[in-house]
């Protein structure tokens, strides 16, 4: 962070100070680096190198000073550490290994860079999403099929077992309706729960494995949409800046990956009439009437009614439809309108799907929300909140009305599920087409033009789907075999009319705040909601009397019963039961669990309520350090004003206390750039993420303020001093007063960081340049008193580096500035009386 | 250094692997895209540049509308014309990644939005930088109040010490507080 930001202008600079100066600066600077790279372990280093903003050159420059370095040192050494510099040295390649062979295993790049390219991020995300969701059913998949078909199939195989268990009666054959359905010959296929068996294979228990797969598969689900969504919410809530449209928001949100020449001229006007609103915005606010309000407060609530009524109409008829269902489909044995009939649910539910939410966009039209986002908040929550509903629906169905029907119900619920999961994938084909594909090419309503891609009703769509996948598992482990050939063919699907008919979103930003939404309400209404559906199912209702792998038990639960008590009867396995016993099965142990979370969660809220306080008593700081410092900037102004008047007057070696004091200025300028290079190293190194910045420079600016009356008194005594005695020992109190000061600085030194020292070299630079303007330009030659400066300054950086180190001192108090200002007193004295005597 | 301009060699790299976040791949697709910039008499020279004109023909950065400042910003050029060496090439790709901290891609970004390399953003900087954003020659141009008032806005939101510019710390600041800097902050060969 330090060095390039440094010398970014260092040509300036070189007016005043000789070569050799800033060389030496740059050795000091560069080797001060190095030091504290050598003192971190390998990887770190590594690490940190990398993290340098610097050239490709410097860094490898930096690299091999190191390895120079280490090299002579691991010469003390013996084997040991060759041993672990090369045992580091390879699990370095490892990783890099892996990280080309991810690398290469990453599926889409190319498409999803051309989406980017022509989209943006916030389309983008669509697309991450899905491939993220791939991911969980491609794992989900080869769990299930690992641990819970293979054995069966392995255990049909077995020849005198296959045939009682390959049970397909002889009068059902494959009729082409059951690719729709799942029903039929499906029935009968490892697809669904009834055909698994109980019986355990050569040691190997399939009630356990079915039970242990799909709560590992669901628990290891929660926990990684746990970590994404905290991972998330950190990053894009917590550290987010509150307002929406603030100006920075929209500059520094430019996507640089958008590579379309027509994309990037769209965006640019885009942002143009972002920026427009975002500076009209404030003003609109204000001039609406109580009349206007009132309108849109009612508008909005007839919208709200009428959503939700929708919402409640639809779950409603589903829920008759699934009673006319259940009417139709009593017999066993299905004749092929009657195999239809059962089309008929998941149609109206995926027609539902299609179409309300289109009724929702357009009562969102009518809408006036003070915000965009508002307007997709709301939008969304409707759509939740119809999904939610018609899920439920089915659900209190499959759980109620089903199980009734007797034996073999999780299969059929496992077939609707299939059906449900099929259809949504055609409507989803179909919606794309009719939605994306027609609205291009009719174009018989012009004012709605070309449609955009609505990020947000995609995802849920995608949400819903997995919904579904989640709550089958149990019914149907092979669902998500069907969910990963959908989602594939889905993305290519997506891309290809999102690049045919779509245009790039009218307004950019927020992609990241909108993902994670996105996986805040995939965790929350729809995976939990799946989860207690499933645990429902496994701890509650009574499995099927004569099919799938829990038959004969009570409830899914009670094979991990069974299997403990054939434990008891093993010796060696006691600490398995008793386990089982008094943690598992105990109240208590849940009770304490909940209690101990109940007390962390408390302790962290506290702690969260500390630090916004202290955000706001620094940003309070903050604000009157501005304030100190543009009143001391005034009074410096009103001084300058004074000098050059009263200096015209004096005699030639004004002229050479002017440019003095100017190349001083520049060294004080210099140096406070340094200090505050020095404070924000430690910053760093400290790694405190305070989300504000300290300037502690006003102390800085007292003692310009100081010296420029020390100037002035100088000027006035000029005859008193005049035969004062040598001025190096006047030098040296310098150097010893302004080591001092170093250090008293050094201790106040508290987590701020003085940033805007920066701005007060520039200022003294400035004003010594303007200073030089006055004075007229009389070269001398101060190189000498600025080395020594500079020497002492380093001595003095030295020590207090030796200081922080030992102790890092983290009390903030009062500033030092009488310290420095004596300092800086002194200093000028003995300068003057250096020329002087020059 | 220590690589022909033709073929990589393996401990170059191994260490362009080390210095930089990109991935084998990444490095061996950025040489090939690279090479192909350069004229046929360049190919064998070690630490041959290809200028600032060539580079922004690139598809990935050609109508990008900040691409001569960000070879200006890579370029380690004596003459600063914003001729770019592979090294110059692969740092730029290293920052734009997807695997490079914040703390890199806000130091560059503050440097690219820095037009006149003085370590600040003052008002020419910002008033320069959304004439680039929203593209000079629109109709839709913003007016002067309208651009004043932006200005003064941005100066409002993110200028925490008040001296009327926006310093590196102040700009990493702001970008630490915008999520979606890190995503749109990329670049991908």
């Amino acid at each position: 962070m330090r060095r390039m930001s440094m010398f970014p202008n260092a040509d300036h600079t070189q007016t005043a100070f000789t070569e050799d100066a800033i060389w030496n600066e740059m050795q000091n600077e560069q080797q001060n680096l190095l030091e504290e790279l050598a003192a971190l372990s390998t990887r770190d280093r590594i690490q940190a190198i990398r993290d340098l903003p610097m050239s490709f050159k410097e860094k490898k420059h930096i690299r091999k000073e190191l390895e120079l370095q280490s090299s002579k040192k691991s010469r003390q050494f013996t084997c040991l550490a060759d041993c672990s510099e090369k045992l580091s040295l390879f699990s370095r390649k490892c990783g890099y290994h892996v990280k080309s062979a991810k690398q290469t295993l990453k599926l889409w790049q190319g498409a999803m860079k051309s989406i980017g390219g022509k989209f943006g991020t916030s389309v983008l995300t669509y697309f991450v999403f899905l491939k993220w969701l791939l991911m969980f059913n491609i794992f989900s998949f080869l769990v299930n099929f690992g641990f819970v078909t293979i054995p069966l199939l392995v255990y049909k195989q077995t020849p005198n077992i296959s045939q009682i268990v390959n049970n397909v009666p002889q009068n059902v054959t494959f009729r082409g309706l059951e690719i729709l359905t799942g029903a039929g010959y499906f029935k009968y296929t490892v697809m669904y729960y009834g055909s698994y068996s109980n019986e355990s294979l050569v040691g190997y228990n399939m009630q356990l494995a079915y039970f242990f797969t799909i709560a590992v598969y669901m628990v290891l689900c929660g926990i990684s949409l746990i970590f994404s969504m905290a991972v998330n919410f950190k990053n894009n809530y917590v550290l987010a800046d509150s307002a929406s449209n603030s100006a920075w928001q929209l500059l520094c949100t430019w996507d640089f990956s958008v590579t379309n020449e027509k994309a990037v001229k769209q965006r640019r006007n885009n942002l143009c009439v972002q920026l427009k609103e975002s500076l009209s915005e404030t003003a609109q606010q204000e001039r609406l009437s109580v009349s206007e309000k009132l309108k849109h407060y009612g508008i909005n609530f007839g919208c709200w009614l009428l959503s939700t009524s929708l919402a409640f109409g639809c779950a409603a008829s589903i829920y008759y439809l699934c009673k006319y269902e259940i009417e139709a489909t009593k017999n066993d044995n299905w004749s092929l309108l009657e195999e239809a009939k059962t089309l008929l649910v998941p149609f109206v539910v995926s027609l539902i799907n299609l179409v309300i939410p289109l009724f929702y966009s357009l009562f969102n039209k009518f809408e006036h929300y003070s915000t965009h986002r508002k307007q997709i908040y709301v939008l969304l929550i409707r759509n939740v909140f119809l999904k939610m509903s018609i899920l439920s629906v089915l659900c209190y169905y499959w759980m109620n009305k089903v199980p009734a029907k007797g034996s073999g119900w999780e299969s059929m619920v496992g077939q609707s599920l299939y059906r449900l999961v099929l259809f949504d994938f055609l409507f989803l084909m179909l919606g794309s087409f009719f939605g994306e594909f027609l609205s291009k090419w009719t174009k018989l309503i012009p004012r709605m033009g070309v449609p955009e891609f609505d990020v947000a009703r995609n995802v849920l769509e995608l949400i819903y789907s997995q919904t579904l996948a989640w709550i089958g598992i149990y019914f149907s482990p092979l669902l998500p075999a069907m969910q990963i050939f959908k989602f594939f063919i889905l993305f290519y699907l997506k891309k290809v009319s999102l690049t045919h008919n779509c245009q790039p979103p009218r307004r950019s930003g927020r992609a990241a705040q909108m993902q994670t939404i996105f996986i805040f309400l995939l965790f929350f209404p729809f995976f939990v909601g799946a989860l207690s559906i499933v645990a429902y199912t496994a701890w509650s209702l009574t499995p099927s009397k004569s099919c799938g792998p829990f038959r004969g038990l009570n409830n899914s639960f009670s094979a991990v019963d069974v299997w403990i008590d054939d434990l008891k009867n093993i010796t060696g396995s006691q600490w398995v039961v008793e386990i089982y016993n008094n943690v598992i099965r105990s109240e208590i142990f849940y009770f304490l669990i909940t209690l101990i979370i109940l007390v962390i969660i408390y302790i962290l809220w506290q702690v969260t309520n500390g630090r916004k306080e202290l955000i706001r008593r620094l940003r309070q700081q903050i604000v009157n350090e501005g304030k100190d410092k543009s009143f001391l900037l005034e009074r410096l102004q009103d001084l300058q004003k004074s000098i050059p008047n009263k200096s015209m007057k004096q005699h030639s070696y004004d002229h050479s206390s002017g440019d003095q004091s100017n190349s001083n200025a520049m060294v004080q300028a210099l140096l406070a750039r340094q200090q505050l290079e020095e404070e924000e190293k430690r910053y760093s190194i400290g790694g405190v993420p305070v989300p504000s910045e300290m300037s502690n420079s006003s102390s800085l600016m007292q003692a310009m303020l100081a010296r420029q009356l020390a100037d002035q008194e100088n000027e006035d005594q000029y005859p008193m001093h005049d035969e004062n005695p040598s001025s190096s020992s006047t030098l040296a109190q310098a150097m010893a007063a302004r080591n001092r000061v170093e250090d008293e600085d050094n201790n106040q030194y508290d987590i701020f960081n003085r940033s805007s020292a920066v701005t007060q070299a520039m200022q003294a630079r400035r004003r010594a340049e303007d200073t030089e303007d006055d004075m007229g330009d009389l070269p001398h030659p101060v190189s000498s008193v600025m080395m020594q400066v500079m020497q002492a300054r380093q001595q003095a950086q030295e020590d207090d580096r030796i200081q922080w180190m030992t102790a890092p001192p983290q009390n903030p108090g009062p500033s030092g500035s009488s310290a420095l200002i004596q300092a800086m007193l002194a200093r000028q004295a003995a300068q003057n009386e250096y020329d002087d005597g020059y | 250094m220590g690589t022909t301009a033709s073929q990589l060699s393996k401990e170059s790299l191994s260490e362009y692997q080390e210095l930089t976040f990109l991935t084998k791949q990444e490095i061996l697709l950025a040489h090939k895209r690279f090479t192909e910039l350069l004229e046929k008499h360049e190919k064998e020279q070690i630490d041959a540049r290809v200028p600032k004109g060539r580079i922004i023909t690139l598809p990935e950065l050609k109508s990008n509308p900040f691409k001569e400042r960000i070879c200006q910003v890579f370029s380690t050029s004596e003459q600063k014309d914003g001729s770019l060496t592979f090294e110059d090439f692969l740092d730029l790709l290293s920052a734009f990644s997807d695997s490079a901290t914040l703390e890199i891609k806000s130091h560059y970004a503050f440097r690219i939005f820095d037009f006149d390399d003085d370590g600040t953003l003052d008002c020419a900087d910002l008033e320069k930088l959304v004439n680039c954003l929203t593209g000079e020659t629109n109709d839709a141009k913003l007016s002067s109040t309208e651009m004043k008032q932006l200005i003064s806005n941005i100066l409002e939101e993110s200028d925490i010490d008040k001296d009327g510019t926006v310093n590196l710390s102040e700009f990493q600041h702001v970008i630490s507080r915008s999520p979606d800097f890190v995503s749109s902050f990329k670049i991908v060969l």
